[in-house]
């Protein structure tokens, strides 16, 4: 069957996919046939009309039998001209020989403007049919074959029989315990038990238990099918935890705390790590209580609020949620050198450094200029500015320079 | 006036002299400054070679290893984009160069190309496309192109110039392995931008073989936390990490302040600034390296005893105004002076009057300040190495360490004092290795004699029989406390083990080592401002430096606003001596701004004028409009600084924009 499929996932926009519907139109009519099409026709396809005149063109000499044209992913399409589906639903109607198959990833019958399409709906899959797929390539357990002279009657085929009885094991535990919940769709589910696989059958390898130990595994790696590491997309496959094993306990909000320390990678200089501290206190005090927080002439160990406790908040009638779970609040550019200025002890120099690194940050998108009438001018002082990071890191880099960011921030932070 | 369109303009004939007076006689030359500038040309080449080789060496291992990822990279029908993401840090400026050095070693080494992407010539998919096609396949040499003419020149459907399948024709004349896209900056780019990036470059991964890199410089969670699931999962990466700038600037230090082949030493206030400056506000190696070479211009530009520096050089190429020069040194006179007390006043007299011998004094005492430098940066360096080594717990780095002996701080401070201590307790062992750690700086082996000490050494660890390092008889080890009751009060003191004859040995061995070294650094650590001539060997100026690299435009601007007359000079701004007192004759802006400062973040307009008025009302029929066309532009001035701004929150007021002293 003489076929052309146009992907478009690959088409920048709405003239792209005609231009690459016509070009694979030609080359799939060119395939196998000794006389070549003239091109020159088909040299711009500007619109959809234009497409269709040119597969008029192209299908009206041709003898032979059905021509089908398969456009994946059409839902996706950037840019595409509004008019794009029901002209393609009507395609048939006007050209001979055409056949158009749609493939989408939502129903798209209501815009097609055009009843009686026939569909082909494709379920997902259910526990069965994902377990049966995924059954039949099972990862092996040995990435390495045991010693030969160890282990004389161990043979792959036996090792292969281990490695199929076990995945298939595991892959029904990673289902009810993790994928059930959180992707049931096949990608995700092989990748979190391709995740798992490794780290789950370590005592196998190490020797500790054997192939066909699964409950004794199950329960020695419990911790495995609590944690959601594993069903986590990450750009950096990171082995999963194994020091748990040993208690048996999940990890605790300190060690995750010591994790999180790790990943700032590179210290900021003194100074940027308070502008940063000062444009996070700007973004979530509300500007009237920086009297009481950042006045120089009052004490200012008075000023600090204690931080709450867990269950004193609790008290209170009014639930509110804290502050630093809303959205950052614009603040002017004068009021975060203010609070800069008062958080630090000794005196800074107004130096054009701080403006530069400002403007480093703005760059790093740590700050971020907020859109309104002015500010397309960076010289207006009147422009207003938001943080775009989150309490945890500037907690850790209030820390770094030995301030407790918790006691300057209004409302106290929970934890 | 003004019915007329065109004004001539007549000047008055006079015979009278300009106001600016000519410069009459020839007193400076381009001929020395020129030299001079051959002078600074070839020493900061030299320079310029050191911080190249370590800023070469610094990246050399994180470009190993992404050489190698690049170069190891699954070609096709991989299921994910191999990607490295570079944690850069949050220098900036200094991205360029390290991407720029990678590319030419991936396009050198690898079978691979290269092409680097930034936010702000990728505003959207399209751009990013039709530049990142340009760039690939504008690497082919000429023939190349006319092939790719006449390719398309046959009329079919053209290609778009964001296609991909340009690449695709290019690659598939098989060029290169994979085709590296470095994404420089990646915060700068749009996150939809990304993730559409990442889409396409997925679909096409099957033909097009893409590594994917992406400098971030904040951390590589908040990268991953810009993008969606579908994109993560289409990426498989590795991290990199590029060393910290502190460390890098440190390496830097070492190899161009604290060299001992360094020609013109830069002074420790200065180079505190710099550092500090580093340390508080910017990281950036680019702007270290400016500073150092900026502190060398100023030095051979605006020091005319510079020229000295230059090496090979002879009598006849200087003028006399060079010798007069120096004749005016601080450090001249206070060297006469010494001289005169000593009687030896013929010598003086030379001094002054025969250039031929004053040079050649100056060619000898400026090699022996130069040596005298040399082995202050040396012993700087040693004392740092032996901290290092012994790990002693605060950690001062090289910078720190230098800048206190270059000062003349050093000799009697605890910092030297408690580092001499430490040497006297180190057993055997660790000294052993002490000493061949030392070995390899010259500038401590010109002067102790290592050898013998590790001769000593080993000829006294080969006729002891244990294998327990020995112990000098200062080693805590060594020593017991002991607690007596006498008449009811505690007494402790201290008892000193017996010390067996090789600890006896090692103990005199290690005191004689350490006496050598205590003379070592007492002779280097000298106060180098105290040598003679160090104003042509050190350059210690604060002043070009603080206002090239670190100027204070806002603090400028409020000064000029808050106290006018420390621009104008106080005739035009009334003599008044009280320091901030309005006066009538300063400038309407001036005035109007003081008023502005005393006011809250709303200012009633109608109270500024009437208080304007009363300031600087003028008497007569128009002085009120007068008055009101100055306050007028002054506000508008201050407007156009960005002081005020109109607002809509009270009417006949305005809104304060900025506050003094931010």
């Amino acid at each position: 069957m003489p076929h052309a499929i146009v992907n478009s996932c690959e088409c920048i926009n709405g003239r792209h996919l005609l231009e690459q519907t016509v070009a694979a139109c030609l080359d799939a009519l060119d395939d196998g046939v000794v006389e070549k099409i003239d091109r020159r026709p088909y040299a711009r396809t500007e619109n959809l009309s234009a497409l269709a005149v040119a597969l008029q063109r192209m299908l009206q000499d041709w003898g032979r039998a059905k021509f089908v044209l398969v456009f994946d992913g059409i839902d996706g399409q950037r840019e595409a001209p509004p008019t794009l589906l029901p002209a393609l639903a009507r395609f048939g109607e006007t050209i001979p020989n055409l056949c158009i198959i749609l493939i989408t990833t939502l129903p798209v019958a209501l815009m097609l403007r055009k009843p009686g399409t026939p569909h082909l709906h494709f379920s997902p899959y259910d526990r069965n049919s994902l377990l049966a797929i995924l059954g039949l390539n099972p990862p092996k357990i040995f990435l390495t074959p045991p010693n030969e002279e160890q282990f004389p009657d161990y043979t792959p085929d036996l090792a292969a029989e281990d490695d199929a009885w076990l995945w298939n094991r595991f892959l029904a535990a990673v289902w009810d315990s993790l994928s059930k919940h959180t992707g049931r769709d096949l990608t995700s589910f092989r990748n979190t038990a391709l995740r798992t696989w490794r780290p789950f059958v370590q005592p196998v390898v190490d020797g500790t238990f054997g192939t066909r130990d699964f409950s004794r595994l199950m329960v020695n790696r419990r911790h495995l099918f609590q944690l959601e590491d594993s069903v986590l997309d990450k750009i950096i496959a990171q082995p999963i935890a194994n020091g748990t094993a040993v208690n048996g306990a999940p990890p605790t909000p300190s060690t995750k705390l010591i994790a999180m320390k790790k990943t700032i990678a590179h210290d900021l200089p003194y100074y940027t790590t308070h502008l940063l501290i000062a444009a996070y206190l700007a973004s979530y005090n509300p500007s009237r209580t920086d009297t009481t927080y950042f006045m120089k002439h009052t004490d200012k160990r008075k000023n600090k609020r204690k931080v709450f406790q867990n269950g004193l908040s609790s008290k209170s009638k009014h639930r509110r949620i804290p502050r630093h779970l809303l959205t950052p609040s614009p603040f002017p550019l004068d009021r975060l050198l203010a609070i800069f200025r008062s958080l630090l002890e000794d005196h800074v120099p107004q130096v054009a450094d701080l403006y530069t690194q400002i403007a480093t940050l703005t760059s790093m998108r740590l700050l971020v200029r907020v859109g309104g009438v002015g500010s397309t001018d960076p010289l207006d002082a009147g422009s207003k500015w938001r943080v775009n990071f989150g309490w945890e890191w500037v907690r850790t880099l209030g820390r770094g320079v030995g301030i407790e960011v918790g006691e300057y921030l209004v409302g106290g932070v929970d934890g | 006036m003004e019915h007329q369109r065109c004004y001539i303009y007549e000047p008055q004939d006079t015979d009278e002299r300009p106001a600016k007076r000519q410069r009459t006689s020839k007193t400076d030359s381009k001929g020395p400054q020129s030299e001079r500038l051959a002078t600074f040309r070839q020493l900061w080449h030299q320079q310029e070679k050191r911080i190249q080789a370590s800023l070469d060496e610094v990246d050399k291992a994180t470009q190993d290893q992404l050489v190698q990822f690049v170069s190891e990279a699954p070609t096709t029908s991989a299921a994910c984009i191999p990607t490295g993401l570079v944690i850069a840090g949050p220098s900036i400026a200094s991205h360029g160069p390290f991407f720029e050095h990678l590319g030419r070693r991936i396009t050198d080494e690898t079978d691979c190309t290269h092409v680097v992407l930034t936010g702000s010539e990728s505003p959207n998919l399209k751009t990013l496309l039709k530049n990142l096609i340009t760039k690939i396949t504008s690497r082919t040499e000429e023939d190349d192109d006319l092939e790719i003419a006449t390719t398309t020149r046959s009329g079919g459907p053209k290609l778009l110039n964001f296609d991909l399948a340009h690449v695709h024709r290019w690659q598939s004349k098989g060029r290169v392995k994979s085709i590296v896209v470095t994404i420089r900056d990646s915060e700068a780019f749009d996150s939809n931008v990304l993730v559409e990036m990442i889409d396409l470059f997925h679909s096409w991964l099957d033909r097009l073989p893409f590594v994917l890199l992406f400098g971030i410089s904040t951390s590589a969670e908040s990268f991953e936390d810009r993008l969606s699931g579908k994109s993560l999962r289409q990426l498989d990466g590795q991290k990199f990490d590029v060393t910290q700038s502190d460390e890098i600037v440190e390496k830097l230090f070492r190899a161009t302040t604290a060299s001992t082949e360094v020609q013109l030493q830069m002074g420790p206030n200065l180079m505190r600034r710099i550092l500090d400056r580093q340390k508080d506000h910017v990281q950036n190696i680019q702007d270290y390296s400016d500073g150092i070479k900026y502190a060398s211009m100023s030095h051979f530009f605006a020091n005319h005893t510079s020229i000295f520096l230059q090496p090979d050089l002879s009598f006849r190429a200087l003028d006399a105004h060079a010798f007069e020069a120096v004749r005016n040194l601080p450090s001249f006179r206070r060297r006469a002076e010494e001289m005169l007390d000593e009687g030896s006043t013929q010598e003086v007299r030379n001094m002054l009057d025969s250039d031929q011998f004053l040079f050649d004094l100056i060619i000898e005492e400026i090699r022996q300040g130069q040596q005298a430098l040399h082995a202050l940066n040396g012993a700087a360096v040693v004392l740092a190495d032996i901290r290092r080594f012994l790990q002693m717990s605060p950690s001062v780095p090289l910078s720190s360490i230098w800048i206190r002996a270059a000062s003349g701080e050093l000799i009697g401070s605890p910092l030297l004092r408690e580092t001499m201590l430490s040497i006297r307790k180190i057993p055997s062992n660790k000294l052993a290795q002490l000493l061949l750690a030392l070995r390899g700086d010259s500038a401590i082996t010109n002067y102790v004699d290592l050898t013998t000490y590790e001769d000593q050494l080993v000829e006294l660890i080969n006729s002891t029989d244990t294998t327990e390092p020995l112990r000098s008889q200062h080693d805590v080890r060594n020593e017991s406390m002991r607690t007596t009751v006498v008449a009811q009060k505690v007494l402790l003191s201290k008892h000193k083990a017996a010390l067996s004859e090789q600890d006896k040995a090692y103990s005199e061995l290690i005191g004689n080592f350490h006496d050598n070294l205590e003379r070592y650094f007492a002779e280097a650590f000298i106060d180098p401002r105290a040598l003679f001539l160090s104003e042509i060997l050190i350059y210690d100026l604060k002043s070009p430096h603080a206002d090239a690299f670190q100027p204070r435009p806002r603090f400028a601007i409020e000064r000029a606003l808050a106290s006018p007359q420390d621009y104008l000079g106080s005739e035009s701004c009334g003599v008044d001596s009280d320091e901030g007192a309005l006066s009538i004759s300063q400038p309407a802006t001036a005035l109007v701004y003081q008023l502005y400062l005393e006011s809250g973040p709303l200012i009633n307009i109608s109270d500024l004028w009437t208080a304007f008025s009363s300031m600087c009302g003028q008497e007569g029929n128009d002085g009120e409009s007068k008055t009101m066309a100055l306050f007028q532009r002054a506000l508008a001035e201050l407007k156009l600084l960005g002081l005020l701004k109109p607002t809509k929150k009270k009417t006949d007021h305005v809104a304060k924009m900025m506050w003094k002293g931010l």
